[in-house]
């Protein structure tokens, strides 16, 4: 390697070091800015989500009424604790929660997954339980990592056209006309 | 400081992470993979007849982890499956098997007679219970059990929608966990071995 090939590495390098901090620097920006305009309910970690079944449900159900308190569909993350609590004196189920009276029941919702369950405690014998892949900070980090090499690549190659590593030499000045 | 001081300084770390790591794991409550009922409660009584003309009583088999499974022999899909299930779990579980009862309870008495059912489950082990009675012997017990049932009609006779849960007792006697259909046979059987681990 001559001394001429050896300073074009070099200025490469160090160019395509440069350019990989702006790239990290750009796309760390527009991911955060991204995920802060569309961040949803199911961006956050994992958490207990309780259910209150209330003393004379199955009575109101039966009835034909609804019971306002608990939600017809409801939106978990991978690793949400659903704990339904039944305080009514018969047994309810949901899906395939079975919960004694006067006692709970708990699943853990391990898998990202959508379902209408047969429920015994809403006025449609039925409940949506969506189960949602959470937007994490490791899940933000990846894309991070994903996505600013490419950029700090793409970025390098089109500075090359723009403004090449072996710089022009620069044009001699015309003699001056000799009288 | 010598090399030889790195590598023991690096040595002491790894240990260190190492000793970490482990003790959170050993630390780590063991999260069950079905349904927790909580507070755990004595589970109904099931007295049943069976074959010999004695009678099966759930509240006899305490000291033993007992998974029951409501269903009928001429199930197509989901009672078959979770006995095959069971089998799996059986087989899985060697020489500790004696420790858990596998019992099938009928939800179409009609046709299930006591000697159907232990016909039937002896198709996937021997060892398995199968139980029947009458309509007024097991309408408690669904009661009880929470267990949904239908005959719906069709071009030649009835087959019967009905509920899928599983539900495992534990060796007090109370019921501790139910699955709904579908759950990994795995997931089960690490549950009911860490159930055998308690006392009863």
């Amino acid at each position: 390697m001559n001394r001429h090939t050896r300073l074009l590495f070099k200025r490469g390098l160090v160019r395509l070091l440069i350019l990989t901090a702006i790239s990290f620097a750009l796309v760390l920006a527009f991911s955060e800015v991204s995920f802060i305009l569309q961040k949803e309910e199911s961006d956050r970690a994992p958490q207990v989500v309780e259910i209150f079944i209330p003393e004379g449900t199955a009575q109101l159900i039966a009835a034909g009424n609804r019971i306002t308190s608990i939600p017809e569909e409801m939106t978990f993350v991978v690793g949400d604790v659903l704990v339904i609590h039944n305080n009514d004196s018969v047994q309810h189920q949901l899906g395939p929660l079975f919960i004694p009276a006067y006692s709970s029941a708990s699943l853990a919702m391990n898998t990202a997954d959508a379902n209408a369950y047969t429920c015994s405690f809403q006025q449609t014998q039925y409940m949506g339980l969506e189960v949602r892949t959470p937007t994490t900070n490791w899940t933000r980090l990846q894309g991070l990592l994903l996505a600013a090499p490419a950029t700090a690549i793409f970025l390098f190659v089109y500075s090359l056209v723009v403004v090449p590593l072996e710089k022009k030499p620069k044009a001699e000045k015309p003699a001056e006309a000799v009288e | 400081m010598k090399p030889v001081h790195y590598i023991f300084a690096g040595l002491a770390v790894l240990v260190i992470l190492v000793a970490g790591v482990g003790a959170a794991v050993l630390l780590t409550p063991y999260q069950f993979h079905g349904s927790e009922i909580a507070p755990a409660r004595t589970a109904p009584e099931i007295v049943l007849p069976t074959v010999g003309g004695e009678s099966f009583r759930l509240s006899e088999q305490q000291g033993k982890l007992v998974l029951i499974f409501f269903g009928y022999t001429r199930c197509p899909d989901v009672c078959p499956l979770t006995l095959s299930e069971f089998k799996q779990v059986k087989e899985a579980l060697g020489e500790r098997a004696d420790q858990v009862e596998f019992v099938f309870i009928t939800v179409d008495p009609e046709r299930d007679t006591p000697e159907l059912m232990a016909e039937h489950v002896a198709r996937f082990d021997p060892e398995f219970v199968g139980l029947s009675g009458s309509a007024a012997e097991l309408d408690p017990v669904w009661r009880a059990y929470g267990v949904y049932h239908e005959a719906v009609p069709m071009s030649a006779g009835y087959s019967m929608d009905h509920s899928a849960f599983t539900y495992l007792i534990d060796k007090a006697g109370n019921l501790r966990l139910t699955y709904g259909f579908g759950t990994p046979v795995e997931d089960l059987l690490a549950d009911v071995r860490e159930l055998l681990k308690e006392e009863p």
